[in-house]
């Protein structure tokens, strides 16, 4: 069976650095930090990490109440970087609600703060009765997916990854495998994710968040610096329209670059800790399924969240495959971890980088730890022809995935 | 409690919950025709209307015959002057 190729036509970003493409890329380019003090969180026995990279909900009254009741901030944000994309596609209703375009958003589960509400209003008198109707479709961990899907009245196949911080690249990844089997001629797909203390409580109390920075939040997190101490929660959305590549000739679609190769692991040796072997074969069967040789990878996007032991397994990682060949940046620095949303978010920031033949630096890395060293870092913005590009993504779990994309089509 | 405060109470509802304009809340509209209430909207309405008024409502068979916002206003008025009457 000969499989179909797969293009990216169309992409759409609700982010801490702006809730488009354009600001977002804009805060790259001027190497802009977007976290902040969290003052609303001091009050939490044992928080210890004050630091955040919110992002702006705002317009929301423009979904119709009907659709929007059902949901949470990270479904709002998901349905705003989907019209994005859909926009920017240019494909048609007919087309969504074709039965041919599929729906895959990535999330680490439901929306975090309607889960919270919930608990609150039901558990101290064990009280049904105050619960409204949409708390669920708020909840549920298939939330972003569905509310989309409902919103723009999309039919095709529906489904959601939950693979924690590999959720959205995971959602690219089966949406490029369904498009290639001939299933869907396009997918919207992609992650979502939205801050709540209760999330970052859960890195806090695992000692994997940014703590010592609170004084000074725009410091951190600081990927592959000698002076990092963890990564720093952000939020915010990344989707994407996938599309056969036939199809995408055929009405004329811009296209951003074609899925070359897509792989997806697990590491089977810890539940919390990112092992350098796991990476290294995800990062090398992708390149496989790709058919191309490390030394064809113009850029890597790293998953590097700041983590003093997660950016050293990736950084040895790399420099086994690449070593110090292949430029390597991380984008958390600017916009913190967005976990289930980072995959998609920051693979768009690597579809504009080759667009415009530059590679935005990995911001706060000022000292290149040892343990990190022996890669090609990017300090500052490099002006580069990029054709080839690997993001990586390894979430909680020990669930790996990579994915590589190139521009120019053959 | 006055017919006009139930009134008010059960507008402020409509507006605050459903998002609906003043001017659209007379007494003969109606709710899903009118007012676009749906099967979802309608938990919502008996939760808020239990929470603004202080009763339960939730497993009166009356519930399902409310068409109007008269008959909104009628049945809470119904069942707070019963409340009242019980607890004379």
């Amino acid at each position: 069976m000969q499989l179909k190729r797969v293009v990216i036509t169309g992409i759409g970003v609700v982010s801490p650095l702006g809730n488009s493409v354009a600001s977002f890329i804009d805060g790259l380019e001027t190497g802009k930090s977007s976290v902040r003090f969290m003052e609303e969180w001091t009050h939490y026995n044992g928080m210890r990490s004050f630091v955040a990279a919110p992002a702006e909900l705002k317009d929301e009254k423009k979904i119709p109440r009907q659709n929007r009741r059902t949901m949470g901030r990270m479904s709002i944000f998901a349905a705003q970087a989907s019209e994005q994309a859909v926009a920017d596609s240019g494909i048609t209703p007919a087309e969504i609600s074709s039965g041919r375009t599929g729906c895959i958003i990535g999330s680490t589960m439901g929306s975090a703060k309607s889960i919270n509400d919930a608990f609150e209003i039901m558990l101290p008198e064990r009280d049904l009765t105050r619960l409204s109707s949409s708390m669920f479709f708020q909840c549920m961990s298939h939330t972003a997916t569905v509310n989309v899907a409902q919103y723009l009245g999309l039919t095709g196949y529906l489904m959601t990854s939950a693979a924690a911080c590999a959720s959205s690249l995971q959602a690219v990844g089966i949406a490029y495998d369904l498009i290639r089997l001939g299933r869907q001629d396009l997918f919207l797909c992609g992650g979502t994710e939205e801050l709540h203390p209760t999330v970052t409580g859960s890195f806090d109390i695992l000692f994997a968040t940014s703590v010592k920075y609170n004084q000074a939040p725009q410091k951190t997190p600081r990927p592959f610096d000698k002076d990092r101490d963890g990564l720093v929660c952000g939020e915010g959305s990344g989707i994407m329209v996938l599309e056969e590549y036939e199809h995408a000739v055929r009405r004329n679609a811009k296209i951003y670059a074609e899925i070359a190769g897509y792989s997806t692991f697990g590491s089977g040796s810890h539940m919390s800790q990112s092992d350098k072997k796991s990476m290294i074969h995800c990062m090398s069967e992708a390149l496989h399924s790709a058919d191309i040789k490390p030394g064809q990878i113009d850029y890597i996007n790293a998953h590097a969240t700041g983590t003093p032991q997660g950016d050293k397994e990736e950084a040895e990682a790399i420099k086994e495959i690449f070593g110090a060949s292949v430029p390597v940046s991380s984008l958390k620095g600017y916009i913190g971890h967005t976990l289930g949303a980072s995959g998609a978010i920051e693979l768009i920031a690597s579809l504009i980088m080759m667009e415009k033949g530059i590679i935005y630096p990995t911001l706060n890395l000022k000292e290149i730890d040892p343990d990190c060293g022996g890669i090609a870092h990017i300090t500052g913005p490099v002006r580069k022809e990029i054709n080839t590009v690997l993001k990586n993504c390894f979430a909680f779990g020990g669930i790996n995935a990579s994915l590589v994309c190139r521009k120019n089509i053959y | 409690m006055t017919e006009q405060e139930i009134i008010e109470i059960t507008n402020r509802v409509f507006e605050e919950s459903f998002e609906i304009e003043k001017e659209k809340l007379h007494p003969q509209a109606h709710i899903f025709q009118d007012l676009g209430i749906d099967s979802l909207d309608v938990v919502d309405l008996v939760v808020a209307l239990q929470k603004s008024f202080g009763v339960n409502i939730r497993n009166e068979e009356k519930v399902r015959n409310i068409r109007t916002l008269q008959d909104i206003y009628d049945f809470i008025a119904e069942i707070k002057n019963e409340k009242e009457r019980q607890s004379y």
